[in-house]
């Protein structure tokens, strides 16, 4: 499933893929991949990404149902 | 027998001075002039998957070798080249599976200074392969001799560049590689 909370929250901060993955110290494409779904990170990773986007784990990585 | 010595002491040799200008040009080609990569953790577990892919390639290739040996069944190429075969066989399913998922580059890798290694590479392994051509050594009692790691390795590297050029145009027509 797509993560669209943490690419609005991103996108928000006019953040791009590479200045968040630079900002957490992972590879682009890993950020890509999350924000795609296709990888779920570490909770340290969802950690850092949080504190990096002003932002809670629940924020970003809790499913809402729709 | 003494050809063979030889082969061994040449190869031996190669092996050392190539594993010495590794050290120095990875030193060289990091952005943090540390010998080590450094990859993240979705990298890790991707290039965790390529091994074990790798792994089973050179099982499945060992195998075969083995069968045919049993079987009498004689290949052109000298036993050390059928060995190094299977190795070159194996890094190049690692690369390709790293390259295709996105986990070849480490963090701290300098992709343009890499490019220029891969460039030199090329050239060293493909010296000894025109000299041995040249000469009329490329045969050695019907066998592909010594050139032939020279060839294998050129021909790894080739297929490395051309996974990494089509990757790269797959990403480019899937958007992948834009926000």
């Amino acid at each position: 499933m797509k993560n669209l909370k943490l690419k609005a929250a991103r996108a928000g901060l006019d953040m791009s893929q590479d200045d968040l993955a630079k900002a957490v110290g992972v590879s682009r494409q890993t950020i890509s991949s999350i924000e795609k779904g296709d990888y779920n990170p570490t909770i340290n990773l969802c950690i850092n990404i949080c504190k990096t986007l002003h932002k809670t784990l629940d924020d970003l990585f809790w499913e809402t149902e729709a | 027998m003494i050809g063979n010595n030889i082969a061994m002491y040449g190869m031996t040799l190669g092996l050392i001075v190539g594993l010495i200008i590794a050290i120095v040009i990875i030193k060289y080609a990091n952005k943090n002039n540390k010998f080590k990569t450094e990859y993240d953790e979705r990298q890790k577990i991707e290039r965790g998957k390529g091994y074990t892919i790798a792994f089973y390639t050179l099982v499945a290739y060992e195998s075969l070798m083995s069968l045919l040996s049993i079987g009498d069944i004689e290949l052109p190429l000298h036993d050390f080249a059928i060995h190094f075969t299977g190795i070159v066989i194996a890094i190049t399913v690692h690369c390709v599976y790293c390259i295709w998922k996105e986990v070849y580059w480490g963090l701290n890798n300098d992709r343009k200074k890499y490019m220029m290694v891969f460039a030199l590479c090329i050239v060293l392994n493909a010296l000894p392969v025109l000299g041995n051509a040249l000469a009329g050594n490329l045969f050695d009692n019907g066998k592909i001799g010594l050139a032939m790691l020279n060839i294998m390795v050129l021909i790894m590297l080739v297929i490395v560049v051309i996974t990494m050029l089509i990757k790269g145009m797959v990403n480019k027509n899937t958007g992948t590689d834009e926000e």
